[in-house]
């Protein structure tokens, strides 16, 4: 620890240059990372809201919420109680009279069963008729306001907004909460007995006792969102791709400086200084580097975070952003292994009598 | 007794055509107080003999005994204790850590050994002795050749050890530093009671030793009078 401090106060040009590399990687690991997180809380927010442990949905829906239709007959045996809700999902376009035209999620719910029961207002207040709704807060961003009437898609009839409620996104749209009969007409299947698209369940393993729907969990189900594993796996190669990044740039700037200074750790070997104390220095180094790289990169993290304009999906997840620091110091300690080995391995004897 | 003695060393390098026998059946002995120079041609073998005396390299045959201690039967970290302990190295080049101040250049031997190093009082008059005791707050860079020297020699010094090694300590000096090079030496040797061994081909040394070695053909002898220089 004495010589790494001693070397990097000495040396602070060189190693301002690789703390400024490092502190660049960790902002945009996290940045990234904090979109991954907005984006992904923006595909799942309002399925989290409902707490749902089981969807349940037809069977040939390929487990996508858009594609399923249960009808009433289907759910017959299914044995609803109070842990569990229908709901009938379509994309909408949303108008009003002079303001901007919304691409939503229309859901549907039934007054009496859990997520409308559960679901709370920011402002305003639920929906007693099947002529209010109940929609996601982006749309006070966008200029709507309480009392505002609006008309889904090409149909004439007006819904009232009676509240909006926080964190109701789904596949990247703001949630209009209404009712199971607005869905109905949305869907214009006349004829047809619809009951809903999906059975969410608060329970897990939900049984709906009918061949033709399936109960899904709702990890798997929120993994079968359209776009959202794609989406991740992209965030993930980035994130672990910049890793492999920050590594390799630690690993070349140790081992170019372990190469030029290895007469004087020789001297030092044949000192009788132990190996060790040398392969902890190099160790603390890298350590160091990288742990001030966090520290920096977090500060700027945190100031971007406050300057971010609003409907930048950026949220950021403080488990997962501890554990991407332990993942770069983790990269320190092997960027800094094979320079610690040509140190361990070096022969005094090579610098002597030359 | 003797601090270090070597016994029937040989050492060869290489394999078949290409070996060398360096060192043929070495016998050496030094004892505490005296100032002894091993002098010879370039590539004659003396810093093969000097690295094998601190037990950093070890002979083909023959034994090395420091202290008491047999180096061959030693573990390497054991190896590592010895020489932190009981030999002190002072080398030509390299011998500094470059981002160290010279009073630094201390600290870490005393961070890294922490027992039986010099106290504070003989580490100043040291200094004083080897006229430093001002540089003590410059960085190796700001030093000239004489006073890196004179550094590195108190630096080995610090720990205390009974051996001091010397390899061509008065490389690319003039020959009035030579001169007090060779009287410090001589000073270590008899006031600080040091076993000092010094391998050169610097022949201007010779008159502060109280024996000088000669390596000619891979054999140890005592250096006949007549001086010549390499
Ligand atoms: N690791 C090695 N492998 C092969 N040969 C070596 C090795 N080390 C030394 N030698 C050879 O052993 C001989 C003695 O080398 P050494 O360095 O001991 O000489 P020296 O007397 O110190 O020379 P100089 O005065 O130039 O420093 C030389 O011929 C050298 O080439
Ligand atoms: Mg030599």
């Amino acid at each position: 620890m004495y010589l790494a401090l001693k070397e990097i106060r000495h040396e602070k040009l060189r190693y301002s240059l690789i703390t400024g590399m490092i502190v660049l990687i960790t902002y945009l690991i996290f940045i990234l990372s904090g979109l991954a997180t907005g984006l992904a809380g923006e595909n799942t927010q309002a399925i989290d809201s409902w707490n749902a442990k089981s969807v349940v949905l037809n069977r040939d829906a390929n487990v996508n919420l858009s594609q399923s239709t249960i009808t009433t007959d289907q759910i017959d045996n299914a044995n609803l109680t109070k842990n569990q809700a229908v709901i009938g999902q379509s994309p909408v376009v949303v108008k009003s009279h002079d303001r901007e035209k919304e691409s939503a999620q229309f859901v549907g719910l039934k007054n009496n069963e859990y997520i409308a029961k559960d679901l709370s207002v920011a402002n305003g207040r639920k929906a007693r008729t099947s002529h209010e709704v109940v929609v996601d807060q982006q749309f006070k961003q966008d200029g709507y306001k309480l009392g505002d009437k609006v008309k889904f898609n090409s149909a004439t009839t007006r819904y009232t907004i009676v509240g909006f409620t926080k964190n109701a996104k789904l596949n990247v749209a703001p949630v209009v909460y209404g009712s199971l009969s607005t869905w109905k007409d949305l869907r214009n299947m006349p004829g047809a007995k619809l009951a809903g698209s999906a059975i969410v369940s608060k329970t897990a393993n939900f049984k709906s006792h009918n061949k033709e729907l399936k109960t899904y969990s709702d990890s798997y189900f929120v993994s079968k969102l359209p776009g959202y594993a794609a989406q991740n796996t992209t965030f993930g190669f980035m994130i672990g791709f910049l890793m492999i990044i920050s590594l390799v740039i630690i690993a070349v700037f140790l081992y170019i400086l372990t190469i030029q200074a290895l007469p004087t750790y020789a001297v030092l070997r044949a000192q009788g200084i132990p190996a060790a104390t040398l392969v902890r220095t190099i160790i603390s180094q890298s350590l160091i580097l990288m742990a001030l790289g966090i520290v920096i990169g977090t500060g700027l993290t945190l100031i971007t975070a406050n300057m971010i304009p609003f409907g930048v999906p950026i949220s950021f997840n403080v488990p997962m952003l501890a554990m991407i620091s332990v993942g770069l110091l983790l990269m320190g300690i092997i960027g800094a292994a094979i320079p610690a080995r040509k140190i361990a391995v070096v022969d005094p004897v090579q610098v002597i009598g030359g | 007794m003797s601090v270090i003695e070597l016994k029937n060393i040989n050492k060869y390098f290489g394999t078949g055509t290409s070996r060398v026998h360096v060192l043929s059946d070495v016998n050496f002995a030094a004892d505490k107080g005296e100032l002894i120079l091993v002098v010879g041609p370039s590539g004659s073998g003396k810093s093969t003999f000097l690295t094998i005396a601190g037990g950093l390299q070890t002979p083909s045959s023959g034994k090395v005994i420091v202290e008491g201690q047999d180096v061959d039967q030693l573990t390497k970290k054991q190896r590592d204790k010895l020489r932190l302990n009981h030999v002190g190295f002072v080398l030509q080049s390299y011998a500094l850590v470059p981002y160290l101040k010279v009073k630094e250049q201390l600290e870490f031997v005393r961070r890294v050994k922490r027992t039986g190093l010099l106290s504070s009082e003989d580490l100043q008059s040291l200094l004083a002795q080897l006229g430093i005791e001002d540089l003590v707050d410059k960085f190796p860079g700001q030093l000239s050749g004489g006073q890196t020297q004179r550094v590195a020699i108190a630096r080995a010094l610090y720990a205390n050890p009974e051996i001091v090694l010397a390899d061509e300590p008065t490389a690319a000096l003039d020959s009035a530093r030579v001169a007090e090079v060779g009287k410090l030496f001589k000073e270590l040797a008899e006031t600080r009671n040091k076993a000092v061994v010094v391998v050169t081909h610097d022949m201007r040394l010779a008159e502060f030793a109280d024996k000088t070695y000669e390596i000619l053909d891979g054999k140890l002898g005592l250096k006949q009078p007549a001086q010549e220089t390499y």
